[in-house]
């Protein structure tokens, strides 16, 4: 603590010389991160949802019905939403009878498209950029995105990527650290505790029969 | 710079803090992926009058507040962000990071000076993004578990480590605590309050409109965003809690 203190003035000055002189260098400021392959199977798995996402959205010959329609096709290619579902539910998964799975990702799914349907006009002509891919293990990869906006501070997301069955599906989204799956799984565990898995069903059947 | 001021006064809180703080360090804390909220049922009954209050009054005031122009809207944040790079500082040394310490000092000195004080992000423009720092970070980065989950009253969400190193930011290590009288202090708690309740008004309006339970998700994304935090935003890759999740497969 008192070194630190001690050597701070030192330490700030030559900082502020660093930045002064990083001022006059700014034309160098604009390489690519460090670490990004964009190579990377998962990263261009991620890079062509994006650009599907964005064709859609961007199509003005489209109708509000035409375009939900095409975005819901591209998270059933894209995703693995059966095991989302699954860990979504967590322990009660293995508690649930097959009739309940059933229900359970057939509601969890047309939850997201009402959510996603809600969302749709929120779009405001953000962008993205692909920032890196750091492989988790033989199977998952994480591929670090950030979303920008105009006149806004860019939005770090990250996709965690499956390699399953000789493809890649989609299996979270962590959006400045807050996970879907994690999320997700924390109000579904906190209602089905609660509730029991049957309450959690209905409380789901509940909320998709509210209109907007 | 900051701390010298403030250090006459503090010998009765810091022995106050030190007791709080040693208590901390033998508190349980979620080794399980679920938080720990041993509180809840008084919790949730504090996020409800949270709610009624947002409701009310911050809701209304920050949607007043949305409808200035942007660059007023950015001066106040900067201004306040830049009275928090005294906080973040003395945080950044005490968790080792010289090289942040080194840039939050110079984006401060730049800031107060030729940013007109802080109304002007200038060091941002030059490639020097802000960072946020706080002792409850500090904490984590020591060591201590995040304790029990709590809600507190008008602050929202938080654990008692971060509640801990509030309060040694706030009466320790701010060094505004010790300078501005009462009415700067209140001026800059409400200008935080509503700043950042705009800022997370799509959040909020999305958590209402579609959680199945909005307290579940605040308290899940309160301790992920603060571990993200406190990783300095890397991936979660490694987070043996994070990780665990995708290995369950029967």
């Amino acid at each position: 603590m008192r070194t630190e203190r001690g050597s701070r003035g030192a330490l700030a000055r030559r900082r502020l010389v660093r930045l002064v002189a990083a001022a006059l260098v700014v034309g160098a400021a604009g390489c690519g991160p460090a670490g990004a392959e964009p190579n990377a199977p998962a990263a261009r798995f991620v890079d062509g949802l994006g650009q599907k996402v964005l064709a859609v959205l961007r199509d003005g010959r489209l109708d509000r019905a035409a375009r939900l329609e095409r975005l819901s096709r591209l998270i059933d290619e894209a995703t693995d939403l059966a095991l989302v579902a699954r860990l979504v539910l967590g322990r009660y998964w293995r508690e649930a009878s097959e009739a309940q799975r059933r229900d359970f990702v057939a509601l969890f799914r047309a939850l997201i498209l009402k959510t996603m349907a809600e969302r749709l006009d929120e779009y405001g002509g953000e962008t993205y950029e692909i920032v890196g891919v750091q492989p988790v293990d033989e199977r998952d990869s994480i591929v670090s995105t950030r979303i920008l906006r105009q006149g806004g501070t860019p939005i770090a997301v990250d996709w965690r990527v499956r390699a399953e069955g000789g493809r890649l599906l989609l299996i979270d989204i962590v959006a400045e650290g807050v996970s879907l799956v994690v999320t997700q799984r924390s109000e579904m565990a906190e209602i089905a505790g609660r509730s029991g898995i049957d309450g959690l069903l209905a409380e789901m059947r509940r909320r998709l029969d509210r209109s907007a | 710079m900051e701390t010298e001021e403030t250090g006459f006064a503090v010998a009765p809180r810091a022995i106050a803090v030190g007791l709080l703080l040693a208590g901390l360090a033998a508190v349980p804390t979620a080794r399980a992926l679920e938080p720990f909220d041993p509180l809840e049922p008084v919790n949730r009954v504090v996020f409800g009058l949270n709610e009624l209050v947002d409701v009310m009054l911050l809701g209304p005031v920050a949607e007043a507040y949305g409808e200035l122009p942007s660059p007023v809207r950015t001066g106040v944040r900067n201004v306040l962000d830049n009275l928090s790079a005294p906080v973040t500082f003395v945080n950044d040394l005490l968790q080792g990071e010289t090289d942040r310490a080194g840039t939050t000092f110079a984006r401060f000195f730049i800031n107060s000076t030729l940013g007109l004080f802080g109304l002007f992000d200038l060091a941002g423009e030059l490639g020097h993004p802000a960072h946020k720092e706080d002792f409850g970070q500090t904490l984590a980065v020591w060591g201590v578990g995040e304790g029990p989950f709590l809600m507190l009253p008008l602050l929202g969400p938080s654990t008692l480590r971060d509640t801990a190193g509030l309060a040694v930011d706030q009466l320790l290590i701010d060094p505004w605590t010790a300078v501005a009288g009462d009415e700067l202090r209140a001026a800059r708690a409400g200008s935080e309050a509503v700043d950042t309740r705009h800022r997370l008004d799509p959040v909020i309006r999305d958590v209402r409109r579609n959680s199945l339970d909005p307290y579940a998700t605040v308290r899940s994304a309160y301790v992920q965003r603060r571990a993200a935090e406190i990783r300095n935003r890397r991936p979660a890759t490694g987070d043996p809690r994070y990780e665990s999740i995708f290995r369950e497969e029967q």
